[in-house]
C-alpha cells in the first residue's frame, strides 16, 4: 500500500495514460479489471471513493464475496451477461455474494452473478439503485440455492430492467420494504417465486416474463416490519407455466409466513397488501390458481394480533381487470404434495368442477369488525368468461359448514 | 509481508503491461504498521501499554471463535472521555480504540492474529476503521484492508482442539457491524458494559473520565457467564445484545428483519417471540418462528447460532465455529421463556 503513490508517479512518468479514465456519464474515475485480478478487484471495492465506476472485462471471475458500503454514485459494469461472469461458489462467510449497503446512486449492469451460498446480490438501505442486464443464477434449482437472486431492501427508487433470475429458493427478483420500485423487461425462471414485491409502496411491474417457477408473481405484506406495502401495479406481463414443486426448504415446506406457502401452479398471489392493480397481463397455464388472493389469516390464525400501523392482514382495494387468463384442465402434479396446494385441490373437490382461475380466501375485514358486509374490502374484478372466481370461505375450511362459492356477483366492478 | 509481495508484483505488472490501471487509494490517516503508532512499549507482541493507553475489559464481550482479546483506549494528550448514559462513551476527537485478537494454539500458547483500530478522525469527527494482520514471527502487524482466512487449530474454553479457518474481516465487514444510521460508532465501550472490575471509578479517579455519576446510578451490564450473580434471562439478554444487537436494531444492518435484540427491547415480536422470519430463506431451517418459548429446537435463533453454514450462520461475521457455551445459554433462555396462551 505504501508504495502505491510513488508507483503511480512512476507509471505516469513511464508515459502511461492516466490510470483514471474520465467517463462520459460523470464518474470521476473508472477502474478497469480483467479475469485473474480478483484480489485487486476485492481491494478496489474496499477502497472505492465516491463517484467511481468499475469495469470488469469479459471472462469468469471467482470471488468469496464483494461489498460496497457507505458510498455515493457508484457503477459496476461488465461486458454483458454472457461475457462477464462472477462466480461466488467459494463463498465461505456472510449472507450474500455481493453486498451493498448505504450507497446513494448504485448501478450494476452487464454481467452474470452466480452460485452464492446466500443471496446473490443484496442492496440494503440505498437510494437510486439500478440493476440492468444483470443475470442472477443458480444452475441447480433446489433448496441448496440461496434465497434471493436480485434483492434490494429498505431502498428508495429501485429499477430492475432487462434482468434474469433463476434457481432462487425464495424469490428470483425480490423488492422488500422499499419505496418507488420498477421491475420491467425482466425474466424469472425456475425460482420458488419468480418475482416478489413485499412491504413495498409505489411499485410497478410490467413487460416481464415469469415462467417455470412454483409461483410467478407475488405481492405480499408481512407483519412486524418497517412499513406497510401498497400502491402496486402489475401490467403487460407474461406470467405462464408456473407449476413447479416448491423447493423452499428440503424436508418441509418452509414457514408460516414465507414463500413455502406458495402452492405450485399459482400465477399471481396477493397476500395482505392493499391497493393492488393487476391488469392487461397474460396469465396462462398456471394450473392451480391464475390469481390467488389471501389474507394473513389464511396462513396464521393469529394475524389479527399483529395489526398495527405497519400491517393489516386483509388486502383491500384490489382491482383485477382485462387480463388474458387460461388454465389447463388439471392441476399440476406437485400441488398434491403441498400443504396449501391440497387446499386448492379440496376446493375443486367441494365444487365438483374445475377450480376457477381466481381464488379468493374470502377472509375479509368482516372477521375483524364482526360484521357481515358484502365485499367490505372493495375487491373488484372485471374479466370476461364463466366460472371466474371462487370465494373459498377460508374461515370455515375443514369445518362441516364449509361452503366455497363461485358466486362472483359481489366482486364485479361497479 | 504478503502485502509487500503483492505490491511488488503489481509493480512489475505495471511495467510489464505498460498501462495497467492500479486502484487509486484514498489518503487515509492510518499508519502502515502497528508499531508505528507507539501504542505499546517493549516487545510489541507483549502489548504493554504506553502512557495514555488504557486497557479495558467488557462485562460481556462479543464471541469471536474463542479468541483472547486485549482492548485499549488511546486518548490524545491532555484529553478526557465523557460519560454517556446510553450508547458508547463520548470519546474526544483523535481517540483510538485498539482491539487485539489472539487464539490459543493446541499447546495453549496465545498467537496474535489481528489488531483492529477504530479512530475518531479529528478532520471530521467521524470514526474510521482499519485492520492490522500479525506476521507469523509475531514481530509486527501490518495494515490489512482485504481480510483473510487463516487455517488454525485453536483450544476452546473447554480445552477442546478445534480446527477452522479464522476470518479476518475486511474493512467493509468492519463497517457492517459498526454502522448505525449511516455512520460508524464503537460498539463495546458503553458505560454499562465498562462498569466492570471498577474500571469506571478508576478512570474517574485518574482524571481521564468526566461526568461519572454516583455509581448507584450507573447501569451494570450482566456478565454472560456469571450464573452466581445473574439470572439466565439477564445473561442471555446481555449476550444477545452484545453478539446480535449491533445489527439487529433500528438503523443497524439487520434493520429489515424486524428482529431487534437490544438489552432494553421489550416488544415480544421484536425479540423474535413467535415472530415469523422475513427474508431468512433457507437460513430459517424450515422453522416457523425466531423464538418459540419453551422450545429451542424449533427456534430459528437457536438454529442459526448453532450453524456454521454461510447463509445460515448467525452472526454472519466474526464466527466460523459454534460458541457452544453461548448456544447453551440461549437454549436455556428459550426453554425458560413463559409460554403464551
Amino acid at each position: 500500500m505504501k508504495y502505491s503513490i510513488p508507483l503511480l508517479a512512476l507509471a505516469l512518468a513511464a508515459g502511461c495514460s492516466a490510470p483514471e479514465k474520465k467517463s462520459a456519464d460523470g464518474y470521476k474515475q473508472t477502474l478497469v479489471f480483467g479475469p485473474g485480478e480478483e484480489a485487486k478487484i476485492t481491494e478496489a471495492f474496499l477502497t472505492l471513493t465516491d463517484s467511481s465506476a468499475v469495469e470488469l472485462k469479459a471472462g469468469t471471475y471467482k470471488f468469496n464475496n464483494l461489498s460496497l458500503v457507505q458510498l455515493k454514485h457508484i457503477k459496476i459494469s461488465g461486458a454483458g451477461p454472457d461475457k462477464t461472469i462472477l462466480d461466488f461458489s467459494g463463498q465461505t462467510q456472510g449472507g450474500e455474494g455481493i453486498r451493498v449497503a448505504e450507497v446513494k446512486g448504485f448501478t450494476i449492469s452487464g454481467m452474470t452473478i452466480r452460485e452464492s451460498k446466500g443471496d446473490l446480490i443484496k442492496v440494503n438501505k440505498s437510494e437510486d439503485v439500478v440493476f440492468r442486464d444483470l443475470h442472477a443464477i443458480w444452475e441447480k434449482a433446489d433448496s441448496t440455492s440461496g434465497g434471493y437472486g436480485i434483492y434490494p431492501v429498505l431502498c428508495n427508487n429501485v429499477l430492475v430492467e432487462n434482468c434474469y433470475a433463476q434457481g432462487a429458493s425464495d424469490a428470483g427478483i425480490y423488492v422488500g420494504q422499499s419505496n418507488k420500485a420498477i421491475v420491467r423487461n425482466s425474466k424469472a425462471y425456475k425460482n420458488v417465486a419468480g418475482c416478489e414485491i413485499e412491504n413495498t409502496t409505489n411499485a410497478e411491474v410490467y413487460d416481464n416474463e415469469f415462467y417455470g417457477n412454483t409461483a410467478g408473481f407475488l405481492v405480499f405484506d408481512l407483519p412486524d416490519l418497517s412499513q406497510r406495502g401498497g400502491q402496486v401495479k402489475a401490467y403487460n406481463n407474461n406470467i405462464h407455466d408456473n407449476n413447479e414443486r416448491n423447493f423452499a426448504k428440503s424436508g418441509s415446506f418452509g414457514t408460516t409466513w414465507g414463500v413455502g406457502n406458495a402452492a405450485p401452479g399459482c400465477g399471481v398471489i396477493i397476500q395482505a397488501t392493499s391497493n393492488v392493480e393487476i391488469y392487461n397481463n397474460k396469465i396462462i397455464n398456471n394450473n392451480s390458481a391464475a390469481i390467488a388472493m389471501v389474507s394473513g389469516f389464511f396462513v396464521d390464525a393469529k394475524a389479527g394480533e399483529k395489526i398495527n400501523a405497519n400491517y393489516f392482514p386483509v388486502s383491500q382495494n384490489v382491482f383485477i381487470h382485462d387480463n388474458t387468463i387460461e388454465m389447463a384442465a388439471a392441476f399440476p402434479e406437485p400441488v398434491y404434495h403441498h400443504h396449501t396446494g391440497q387446499i386448492l385441490v379440496g376446493i375443486e373437490k367441494a365444487l365438483g368442477k374445475r377450480i376457477p382461475p381466481i381464488v379468493y380466501d374470502g377472509i375479509s375485514t368482516n372477521v375483524i369488525t364482526q360484521e357481515n358486509k358484502v365485499n367490505p374490502d372493495s375487491i373488484c374484478i372485471r374479466q370476461t368468461g364463466d366460472n371466474l372466481l371462487v370465494n373459498a370461505d377460508g374461515m370455515n375450511i375443514g369445518k362441516p359448514n364449509w361452503k366455497p362459492s363461485t358466486d362472483m356477483q359481489p366482486f364485479i366492478c361497479k | 509481508m504478503r502485502m509487500r509481495i503483492v505490491t511488488a508484483l503489481a509493480c512489475m505488472g505495471i511495467f510489464a503491461m505498460g498501462c495497467a490501471q492500479p486502484a487509486k487509494r484514498p489518503a487515509s490517516g492510518f499508519l502502515d504498521k502497528l508499531s508505528d503508532y507507539g501504542f505499546f512499549t517493549g516487545t510489541l507482541k507483549d502489548l504493554q501499554p504506553a502512557g495514555r493507553v488504557h486497557p479495558y475489559e467488557l462485562a460481556t464481550p462479543l464471541f469471536t471463535d474463542y479468541t483472547v482479546k486485549k482492548r485499549f483506549i488511546v486518548l490524545p494528550e491532555g484529553s478526557t472521555m465523557q460519560y454517556a448514559q446510553a450508547g458508547p462513551m463520548d470519546f474526544p476527537d483523535g481517540t483510538y480504540l485498539v482491539k487485539n485478537f489472539a487464539y490459543r494454539d493446541s499447546l495453549g500458547k496465545e498467537v496474535l492474529l489481528e489488531t483492529r483500530l477504530l479512530h475518531k478522525d479529528p478532520a471530521d469527527g467521524n470514526w474510521k476503521v482499519m485492520n492490522y494482520k500479525w506476521n507469523a514471527q509475531q514481530t509486527e502487524a501490518e495494515k490489512w484492508i482485504t481480510g483473510d482466512r487463516l487455517p488454525i487449530t485453536l483450544t476452546d474454553d473447554a480445552g477442546r482442539h478445534v480446527s477452522t479457518h479464522y476470518q479476518i474481516p475486511n474493512t467493509n465487514d468492519c463497517k457492517r457491524c459498526h454502522a448505525s444510521a449511516g455512520k460508524l460508532i464503537p460498539i463495546g465501550p458503553k458505560a454499562r458494559n465498562l462498569n466492570h472490575l471498577g474500571q469506571l471509578e478508576k478512570w474517574a479517579a485518574a482524571g481521564i473520565l468526566q461526568g461519572l455519576p454516583e455509581m448507584s446510578k450507573v447501569e451494570k451490564f450482566p456478565v454472560w457467564n456469571d450464573s452466581v450473580h445473574y439470572t439466565v434471562n439477564q445473561r442471555a439478554r446481555a449476550y444477545l445484545d452484545v453478539n446480535c444487537a449491533h445489527c439487529h436494531t433500528k438503523g443497524g444492518d439487520a434493520d429489515n428483519t424486524g428482529l431487534f435484540l437490544e438489552y432494553g427491547q421489550e416488544t415480544p415480536a421484536h425479540l423474535g417471540i413467535l415472530k415469523g422470519p422475513v427474508s431468512a430463506g433457507n437460513g430459517a431451517g424450515g422453522l416457523d418462528h425466531d423464538v418459540v418459548p419453551g422450545d429451542p429446537a424449533n427456534s430459528i435463533l437457536h438454529f442459526r447460532m448453532n450453524s456454521v453454514e454461510p447463509g445460515t450462520a448467525m452472526p454472519e461475521l466474526a464466527r466460523t465455529i459454534v460458541h457452544r457455551e453461548g448456544v447453551d445459554l440461549i437454549a436455556e433462555w428459550i426453554r425458560q421463556l413463559p409460554k403464551s396462551k
